[in-house]
């Protein structure tokens, strides 16, 4: 099959963009009424909803914790979310990544906080682009912190990749298909904690450094946007007041 | 609540006890921070497999069979073979096992020991088309774990590389865009040897090879999968904990030099 | 002059302040930092750093005044939801008395499925379910009233410094306001009274993070625009 170049002689990629940029991002929080948490993401052409159950009773009884929280999660994709119709059933690239994005959350939740009691995240994702699990963390995260669990940090998820040779950051659906590498990660922005790696594709020892690298810069610039979707929700335009012209 | 605890817990003097060695660089079964337990390969015990190897790293066991079929290719890839990797834990393998559908620690590890096969381009998958977008081999690898002590990442990586680089398939041709058998008995194409490596991070020393007893006490697990050059062609992060970015790029540089003294183990014993 | 306290909007990670504090709630002290675990608004004072959630679950303590809904009958007493990740259970021994037995005694007859009760968190370790009791002053079954749901973080802000807020929506809608501190509201009064403190509620849910909240209260109770 021949191989058609996804960057042109002057570093621009197929969607425009240079090497080291994002794909338009937009965050939303507490999208969802019935969730204790919610929140929506549009990552490129990835759109995806994160809903947060819980604290809450765990079912089945025998699988309570005594000490800590119970964390589920669920990373599923609509039928309709991509070029051919998927099977609704759990695939089992489903399945494992709805593992590592459990693990991914899990280092910022103060499970100790919450004995015996279950927390759901629930990513479903509506349309899928390339990097739709760390797009899912992000906005798992801020479904989190909505629906009021107790937090070290937030958790970011930003991947970076290889296409034609080049390190790049956040690999689009054709980029991640036909590009040689693909590498999610995720982290604690303030704490500097990774809580997901995986890599896929060929990097030598350099490569895999400066991917590793820039998908941190990526991810601490996904932070920001993700912080000023959290004080929007809570805060919308409102400055906070010096105590002294509080008359409550 | 539950009688039945599902997993292993060890306890707290051990645990104490682990960490105090690890001070000295030193680890409860005597071994080195970065030394992997003993790694025994066997390969072509089963007769009826096209390749297999039974791999024992330490106290796990791990049995990996290939079978070899044809069939339609993936819609996205019409001139290359097939290629599956299936990882079952058996009921038999430890007395936290149970039956049933694999769960998704079984299904991750199938699928992170299948992308180290895979984006390592080991097997030659483009020789492995018949008739392009219409028929290609099709290279099954299940594995069978018999004795879980940890680390099964890497045993079972070493198992399905070992079980595809001793494999011999049978050659077909095309007639009428069908199989037909040659009689002929050729070796599976494989060009590469990707090796995986398997750190774990507790407190913050990072071991290599955990057994199952530092496993359960280990905060995060790192694997990755480096070829023949040196490369990094595969990687995941397991368990509900963190690493620094550091911890990952020494992780990865262990890995790498690891990778190289085990290539040379599985290089030798499948000839 | 200088404000006593300095007030931040905050989100988990943030670090509120920076030395030596008492500290609150929902605040990780890492060395010298104090560590928001929730959106919220801190408070630094002189010598204090406080974290006032605008999100969360209601988490039991003891003493909490909480309404709750009869879900479930057993043997030995009730099951009630109380807006929680835990489920409140009153024993039929704190109604019935210590001659509570369950063969001569009917539940039911005390309080049925469906039934809204005010009650007090008795003990809660988080081991087990926090126990009610029904013994005080104003607690017992519900009988009529309007329920009105709100963040539990956000009752503070709706009872106010010296209940001074709760007290203004009673006199100025004639409705009396029963408050559980898990959130739940029930109101009774006239129709009118009831609408205007609900809106009043739902006010205070949506900017109790805005520092001149009771201004903004006052100002539609007394006829104002909201």
């Amino acid at each position: 099959m021949e191989k058609r170049k996804l960057i042109d002689e002057n570093g621009i990629r197929l969607d425009g963009r240079k090497w080291n940029e994002l794909r338009p991002i937009r965050m939303e929080v507490g999208t969802l009424k019935n969730a204790d948490g919610s929140a929506y993401i549009e990552f490129g052409k990835n759109k995806i909803v994160a809903a947060v159950y819980g604290p809450k009773e765990v079912h089945p009884k025998h699988e309570v914790l005594p000490d800590r929280a119970l964390l589920r999660c669920r990373y599923h994709m609509a039928p309709f979310s991509v070029d051919e119709r998927k099977n609704p059933a759990p695939s089992r690239r489903e399945i494992e990544i709805s593992k590592v994005i459990r693990e991914a959350l899990e280092p910022a939740i103060i499970m100790e906080d919450y004995p015996r009691t279950a927390i759901e995240v629930y990513v479903e994702v509506l349309q899928s682009d390339g990097g739709s699990r760390v797009a899912g963390i992000t906005a798992s995260s801020l479904a989190l912190a909505d629906a009021g669990i107790n937090m070290r940090d937030l958790v970011v998820g930003c991947s970076s990749g290889i296409i034609d040779g080049q390190v790049v950051l956040d690999l689009n659906d054709i980029e991640d298909k036909e590009g040689s590498g693909d590498m999610p990660v995720a982290f604690m922005p303030n704490l500097n904690l990774i809580t997901l790696l995986q890599v896929d594709g060929i990097y030598t020892k350099e490569q895999f450094k400066q991917a590793f690298e820039l998908a941190l810069e990526g991810g601490r610039k996904i932070y920001r946007m993700q912080r000023e979707a959290l004080i929007s929700k809570f805060f919308g335009n409102t400055q906070p007041a010096s105590a002294e012209e509080d008359e409550e | 609540m539950s009688a039945v605890k599902k997993n292993y817990v060890v306890e707290t003097i051990r645990k104490a006890q682990m960490k105090e060695l690890f001070m000295k660089s030193r680890r409860l079964d005597g071994r080195a921070l970065d030394e992997f337990r003993e790694i025994k390969i066997k390969t072509g015990l089963i007769e009826k497999a096209n390749g297999s190897a039974l791999v024992s790293l330490g106290n796990t066991q791990v049995m990996a069979g290939v079978k070899v079929s044809t069939g339609a290719p993936f819609p996205d890839t019409p001139n290359k073979g097939m290629l599956v990797v299936n990882a079952e834990v058996l009921p038999l393998a430890s007395a936290y096992a149970e039956a049933g559908p694999p769960d998704e620690n079984a299904i991750e590890l199938a699928r992170v020991v299948d992308r180290g096969v895979r984006e390592s381009e080991m097997v030659e998958l483009e020789k492995l088309c018949i008739v392009e977008g219409k028929l290609v081999y099709t290279i099954f690898v299940d594995v069978n774990i018999l004795n879980v002590d940890g680390n099964l990442f890497d045993a079972t990586s070493f198992a399905v590389v070992s079980a595809l680089r001793t494999s011999k398939i049978p050659e077909y041709k095309a007639e009428d865009d069908k199989p037909k058998l040659t009689g002929e008995i050729i070796p599976l194409p494989v060009r590469k040897t990707p090796v995986s490596v398997t750190l774990a991070r507790i407190d913050d020393i990072l071991i290599v090879d955990p057994n199952a007893e530092e496993e359960a006490v280990m905060d995060a697990r790192l694997t990755f999968t480096t070829d023949d050059d040196g490369n990094i062609c595969a990687g995941q992060k397991g368990e509900p904990g963190t690493l620094t970015p550091l911890q990952v790029m020494q992780a990865s540089d262990i890995a790498i030099s690891k990778g190289k003294e085990i290539r040379k183990i599985i290089m030798e014993a499948t000839g | 002059m200088m404000p006593k306290v300095v007030r931040k909007f905050v989100i988990p990670g943030d670090v509120i302040a920076v030395g030596d504090y008492r500290s609150g709630s929902y605040i990780e002290r890492r060395d010298n930092q104090y560590i928001a675990l929730r959106v919220g608004l801190a408070e630094i004072g002189r010598d204090e750093v406080k974290l006032n959630p605008l999100s969360g679950p209601y988490i039991p303590h003891v003493d909490d005044q909480v309404i709750g809904k009869i879900i479930d009958i057993t043997a030995f007493g009730w099951q009630v939801d109380i807006n929680s990740p835990f489920f409140g259970y009153l024993p039929a021994s704190f109604v019935f008395g210590k001659e509570f037995s369950p063969s001569t005694h009917d539940l039911s007859s005390k309080f049925k499925i469906g039934d809204l009760i005010a009650a007090k968190v008795e003990a809660f370790d988080r081991t087990r379910d926090p126990q009610l009791s029904i013994r005080g002053p104003g607690l017992g079954k519900i009988p009529k009233g309007e329920i009105v749901k709100m963040s539990p973080t956000k009752i503070p802000r709706l009872i106010g410094r010296k209940g001074y807020m709760i007290k203004m929506i009673a006199t100025q809608t004639g409705c009396e306001l029963k408050v559980g501190q898990n959130g739940i509201v029930v109101l009774t009064g006239t129709p009118e009274g009831i609408v205007k403190a609900a809106n009043a509620i739902r006010m205070i849910e949506q900017e109790a993070h805005v520092a001149d909240l009771a201004k903004k209260i006052q100002s539609y109770l007394s006829g104002g625009a909201s």
